[in-house]
């Protein structure tokens, strides 16, 4: 195990923290859902990979700037996710219900894009492909930076709305207690739909990120749900900026493990890191 | 009389269909078909390349019986979804022999669902012939018969063959980087290409294992670049080959002299970032594959149906060129023993050569498995080109470097 | 089967319904019944199917006698994840499904790097099939369904025991459940251990049936998230939900393997799935293991209606002992601060047997921390609270019950989803006297009937009233027969009736001999009732005596009313 240099060990901190920013983006929404709804909603990922593939559709095929195909699946994806929750809370689903029905949804929708796409892997090649910063001696890659950005932003509008707008204590409220929030003149229904169209809408904007940076193929969807909901769990439940926090102390020390050692070790310094801190946090309740 | 009529011309209707349908049958009593089953990973990870397996197949079957079929016999093919599944594999086989009675078997894709079509057909000494085994060394069963033509010892034929290549070629490498997943198929040859490169005097300068499911390549890029290999072996399967050339256009490198094991075909020609990669085939859509007999004939057909299905790269390479042979090598054990007993094919396949898209194939070695047939071929124009050995490279290509 | 010779077909079909439905109700066993939801089934699956690898593919050790290993190796790996975890009282729900998720993955790697596995799977198609029918295929139908016949008839047992009936109070309500006595770390860690021994069995047999085993294809999400559907969409309350949530699931998942429906099949399995659980919110079996309770109509306003009615005045005066009784509970010096705030700031009290002690003090003087405290819902600070010998205070809370310590909560705080009936059974079980299920049920119904409640034995606790739901926290307080009984708060919120009918009720508690300390606002009932009381501010004792005197003194007046100003 030769030390690396600077420069490599920077550079693949950098790596780990941009892979953070896409584990923290997709679960913002995830983990929104899950602290405030109260709803696991495992079609989350599969509503980024529909949105991946949409954005791939429209940008390889139409000729439209990814970014620009924000300005529909933004507003698609918001419908989407009030569609869902509207459908979850009619049936009055429990949290771990909903885990199976999301699931089922889930398949749907894997089944959906192999039928239109094939399981073939699709890449987007868009202007943004290939372009890159340099920063030092580092190369910031600017899909990549694009993701870590977007996490950033949202994550932080989200909690300042979340603290400091009315409409973000009513939300909190009804997370706490929902019929103390209702009695207190908070429209539970309307609340909780707006939400779920806003986690909806983040699916479709991680979808893009995915779509800039990565190839896709169906299967893929499953791929990212295991490492996305450690990051969720870590980061708290309901908090936006958490799991883009968690996600990177994973990605940050997978790549750091990579570069000093043997990639493939990677995963348990990682989760062994995850366990750690989870055992020694003070305790939340 | 108007209903008498009528009651005439029905009946005599009703005659002569029934007299048709009385010789129709009689025609196809002798004609029950020849059903063939088998497996694909028609959902799930493996998904993309076995969709590649299903054109293939449905095509040979429609051209087989255009032909006449099998023994003067129409052939059927029972394909069933073993959802990437091995456990699912194994119990599908078993499906579609104990309860389809199907009388011969084809192979599923991909080495997980062999092994276990492989435990089944043992089983029921049922000859299976596969078109896409990674790890000849696991292939004990004696009635299997790979076209996938490796070799019996891929991990020191195969990379031999890619340094001989780059050995001839106007800039040969002195250090070289093995980077692999450790995917079983990839993993054992990737560790054969350092022993192989270790005898040839080459100097690694690099050695890095990952997970299979890896989603960073940031860090594998940056040690690579730091490395600055002359030539880069990647054990890749399907997209990581993808996501490591760009995780290294991300940090502004491009190997001098990159290989890939396992490339996903299709994204990796089309990639920009891909030039001049390498990586083994044994059939590429010109010269002089496509002089083989029925080769035109199939590259036409596939290229049509293939678009048909939906599949984005619609050339001919080494997945469908080996799924072809496979039914090749059926074909021609039932009509070389004249019977679909198995016993009897398999001790023809052993004694005799078999004229394949692939070149002339012989199952006497160890496992069954005949000679290495994989040559190197090289990304050139956004197409695959067999560039080594010479025989086989397209007219005019050679190996390319930086 | 294998005897009717059937196609080896069904019986391999049939290897892998058994497969499933031994993963999901072994699963079932700690996360169903406890409500710690493990996302890692898959590392102890794993762990079994790589030991039958290792020893039988590459040690020649004879198959079956590689099942007891992998069921040993997969027992302590969860025995030990479950031994550091389990202590930590702040990981629960999720963060304990990510604990175990992560445990996962880090075996994955462990396994992927080390010469257990190492890159290239095992090859087990050397290893000789035990011969326990005529054919392969019938001798894996056989053990598995050997296997899966013995994890249901755990899974039974479990539940039908006082194990099964700890986990569920656990499941709704873990720190009350400890209190009443239920031994919480003790029957995880059994639980667990059973849930991960059989799931390495089950990997074992596993691993000859695909006889080629790798890192990626044994340790994916796949198993982990299907034992979780299947035995949601079956019923986690129930030994037998998740059998037929994964019998359910595996012929949904097979009937769509015709080559052409492959993909329009894996929508149709999701369809399905999403109208499944919308329509069957409890699982296959929630609606059909309702119980009786479920049909009763919600609560009546009538009050419980205690089967004896002795006259309430002449128990007042305390039978006979005018003199000194001995002191059943020295509390001594005892502290109890939260972030700072100081709820306890050393307490002394003695509380004397067979009486009636009243506690008064205003709100935030550290009452029912006081009780918390002695009972072991929290652990103090510092100080010591002497019972029969023993500083309870030392004690874990379990312990505490079968000590003969027992208390009501102010808000109840009963298992929602156990019946009334086995809330009051499982005090009886866990509490001092330590019955065995069925005599803990006819404790159980005599103490319902003590309290008035018999009618509702079968309801659960969420179709009672306020007034009822109180008379449970008796009940359960009283089942297990405790020397002290320790009443939070018990008639807050009860109407001036309701509170007459729980006056009469705490006097025959106290002429049955058992000692009450009762916490109380209502200062009627408290100088009707108590002898003696002791009077709490801040967190410290201001006055205690009997009752007459400390009532009378202008201190306590204080306490409560502020200073005088008139």
């Amino acid at each position: 195990m030769t030390f690396p240099s600077g420069t490599l060990l920077a550079q693949s901190a950098l790596s780990g923290v941009f892979i953070g920013s896409m584990y923290g983006l997709l679960g913002m929404g995830l983990g929104l859902a899950w602290g405030l709804l109260h709803i696991i909603n495992l079609a989350h990922f599969g509503f980024a990979f529909l949105a991946a593939y949409l954005c791939y559709q429209l940008a390889s095929v139409g000729g439209i700037d990814p970014l620009l195909t924000l300005a529909l699946i933004i507003p698609l994806f918001f419908a989407l996710g009030m569609a869902v929750q509207w459908l979850l809370s009619r049936f009055s689903v429990s949290p771990l219900n909903s885990l199976l029905a999301t699931f089922g949804l889930t398949a749907i929708i894997e089944a959906g894009i192999q039928y239109f796409w094939t399981a073939d892997f699709r890449k987007l090649e868009s202007v943004y492909s290939g372009q890159k910063l340099r920063v030092g001696g580092l190369f910031v890659p600017v899909p990549e930076l694009l993701t870590l950005v977007l996490a950033l932003v949202l994550g932080f509008s989200i909690w300042a709305a979340m603290r400091y707008t009315n409409l973000g204590r009513a939300l909190r409220a009804l997370a706490e207690d929902a019929p103390m929030a209702a009695a207190f003149g908070v429209n539970r229904r309307a609340h909780a739909l707006l939400l779920a169209g806003v986690c909806g809408a983040l699916a479709g904007i991680a979808g893009v990120c995915l779509a800039l940076s990565f190839t896709l193929t169906p299967s893929q969807i499953y791929a990212w749900v295991g490492v996305v909901f450690a990051a969720v769990m870590l980061g708290g439940l309901g908090s936006p900026l958490g799991p883009v926090a968690a996600g990177m102390v994973v990605g940050v020390s997978e790549a750091v493990t990579m570069a000093f050692a043997s990639p493939s070790w990677a995963p348990i310094v990682s989760f062994s890191l995850l366990i750690a801190l989870l055992l020694l946090r003070p305790g939340r309740t | 009389m108007r209903t008498g009529h009528r009651f005439t011309r029905g009946l005599g209707v009703a005659l002569c269909s029934f007299a048709l349908l009385a010789t129709g049958a009689h025609a196809q009593g002798t004609q029950a078909p020849i059903r063939i089953g088998s497996t694909l990973a028609l959902t799930g990870p493996l998904a993309a390349t076995a969709l590649v397996h299903k054109v293939v197949g449905e095509i040979y079957v429609e051209q087989l019986n255009k032909r006449g079929g099998l023994l003067g016999r129409p052939v059927e093919w029972i394909v069933r979804d073993d959802q990437s599944k091995p456990e699912l594999a194994r119990t599908l086989y078993e499906q579609l022999l104990t309860v389809d009675k199907v009388d011969l078997l084809m192979g599923p894709y991909a080495t997980g669902a062999i092994l276990s079509a492989m435990s089944v057909a043992q089983r029921y000494d049922k000859v299976l012939i596969h078109h896409t085994f990674g790890i000849p060394s696991l292939a004990k069963y004696d009635k299997q018969f790979p076209a996938w033509s490796l070799g019996p010892d891929p991990a020191n034929t195969v990379p031999t063959t890619v340094f001989t290549a780059l050995a001839a070629s106007p800039k040969p490498p002195k250090t070289i980087a093995v980077v692999t997943s450790k995917f079983p198929s990839v993993h054992f040859m990737s560790l054969g290409a350092r022993e192989v490169a270790k005898k040839r005097g080459l100097n690694e300068v690099l050695f890095l294992e990952w997970d299979f499911g890896n989603l960073d390549y940031g860090p594998i890029a940056a040690r690579i670049k730091d490395a600055k290999p002359d030539f880069l072996w990647v054990g890749a399967l399907g997209l990581e080959g993808n996501q490591l050339l760009e995780a290294m256009n991300k940090i502004d490198y491009a190997p001098a002299e990159h290989f890939y094991m396992y490339p996903a075909p299709g994204p990796m020609s089309k990639s920009p970032l891909a030039k001049n990669a390498l990586s083994m085939t044994m059939f590429e859509e010109h010269p002089p594959f496509t002089n083989a007999a029925g080769a035109k004939e199939f590259i036409d057909l596939y290229h049509e149906r293939a678009a048909k299905a939906g599949i984005p790269d619609t050339s001919v390479e080494v997945q469908a060129a080996a799924s072809y042979t496979a039914w090749q090598i059926l074909e021609a054990a039932v009509r070389g023993t004249n019977s679909i007993d198995d016993a009897k094919m398999a001790a023809w396949l052993k004694a005799n050569r078999v004229e394949t898209i692939q070149g002339k194939l012989r199952f006497d070695g160890p496992s069954n498995y005949g000679d290495d047939l994989m040559r190197v071929k090289q990304v050139q124009n956004g197409r695959w080109v067999t560039v080594y050995p010479k025989e086989y490279a397209a007219p005019g290509a050679t190996l390319l470097v930086q | 089967m294998p005897f009717l010779h059937l196609p080896a077909f069904y019986e391999s079909f049939l290897y892998i319904v058994f497969h499933w439905i031994v993963l999901a109700t072994s699963w079932n066993i700690l996360s169903g019944y406890s409500g710690y939801f493990s996302f890692g089934h898959g590392a102890f699956f794993g762990a079994g199917v790589y030991t039958t690898a290792v020893l039988a593919g590459k040690y020649d050790v004879p198959f079956l006698w590689t099942l007891p290993a992998a069921a040993l190796v997969a027992a302590l790996l969860g025995l030990g994840l479950g031994a550091v975890v389990f202590r930590v009282r702040h990981v629960r729900g999720e963060l304990f499904a990510l604990l175990t998720l992560a445990a996962t993955f880090v075996l994955a790697t462990i396994v992927l790097n080390t010469p257990i596995d190492g890159g290239p799977g095992v090859y087990l198609s050397a290893v000789p099939v035990p011969k326990l029918a005529p054919t392969p295929s019938g001798s894996f139908y056989m053990m598995a369904l050997v296997l899966a016949i013995g994890t249901i008839a755990i899974a039974y047992a479990i539940a039908r025991a006082r194990l099964g009936l700890g986990l569920f109070a656990i499941h709704d309500d873990e720190d009350a459940a400890e209190v009443m006595g239920v031994p919480a770390y003790r029957y995880k860690l059994v639980a667990f251990g059973v849930s991960c021994a059989l799931a390495g069995v089950a990997g074992g047999i596993q691993a000859l049936f695909v006889s080629y085993v790798t890192a990626n294809g044994t340790f994916n999400i796949t198993v982990p998230l299907t034992v979780v559907l299947m035995s949601v969409l079956g019923g986690t309350r129930s030994w037998i939900g998740p059998a037929i949530g994964a019998t359910a699931i595996t012929i949904l998942l097979y009937a769509t393997t015709a080559a052409d429906q492959a993909v329009a099949g894996k929508a149709v399995v999701g369809a399905v799935l999403v109208a499944a659980i919308l329509l069957m919110p409890e699982g296959i079996l929630g609606r059909t293991f309702a119980r009786r309770g479920r049909g009763v109509p919600p609560a009546s306003s009538a009050s419980p209606v205690p089967v004896h009615t002795d006259a309430v005045v002449a128990a007042i005066e305390s039978p006979s002992a005018a003199a000194e009784r001995t002191v059943l509970l020295a509390v001594r010096g005892v502290a109890k601060s939260f972030k700072g705030v100081r709820a306890l700031d050393g307490v002394d009290l003695d509380v004397r047997e067979g009486e009636v002690l009243g506690v008064i003090g205003p709100n935030g003087s550290g009452k029912s921390t006081l009780i918390n405290v002695v009972s072991g819902h929290f652990r103090a600070d510092a100080g010591s609270a002497r019972f029969g010998g023993v500083d309870l205070l030392a004690l874990p809370a379990h312990r505490i019950a079968r000590a003969g310590v027992a208390r009501t909560y102010q808000i109840p705080r009963p298992f929602a989803h156990l019946t009334v009936r086995d809330n009051v059974a499982l005090a009886a079980m866990f509490g001092g006297t330590a019955l065995d299920p069925r005599h803990a049920a006819e404790v159980a119904l005599h103490w319902l009937q003590f309290t008035g409640l018999a009618a509702r034995a079968d309801a659960y606790p969420g179709d009672l009233n306020l007034h009822q739901a109180k008379f449970l926290e008796l009940a359960r307080g009283l089942a297990a027969r405790p020397r002290l009984l320790m009443l939070d708060e018990v008639l807050s919120g009860l109407t001036p009736a309701e509170i007459d009918g729980a006056i009469d009720l705490i006097l025959r508690i106290r002429a049955q001999g058992t000692t009450i300390v009762l916490v109380e606002h209502v200062m009627r009932v408290v100088t009707a009732l108590a002898e003696r009381i002791v009077v709490l501010d801040q967190g410290r004792v201001l006055a205690e005596g009997r009752t007459a005197d400390v009532m009378a003194r202008p201190d306590v007046a204080v306490a409560y009313l502020g200073v005088p100003h008139a």
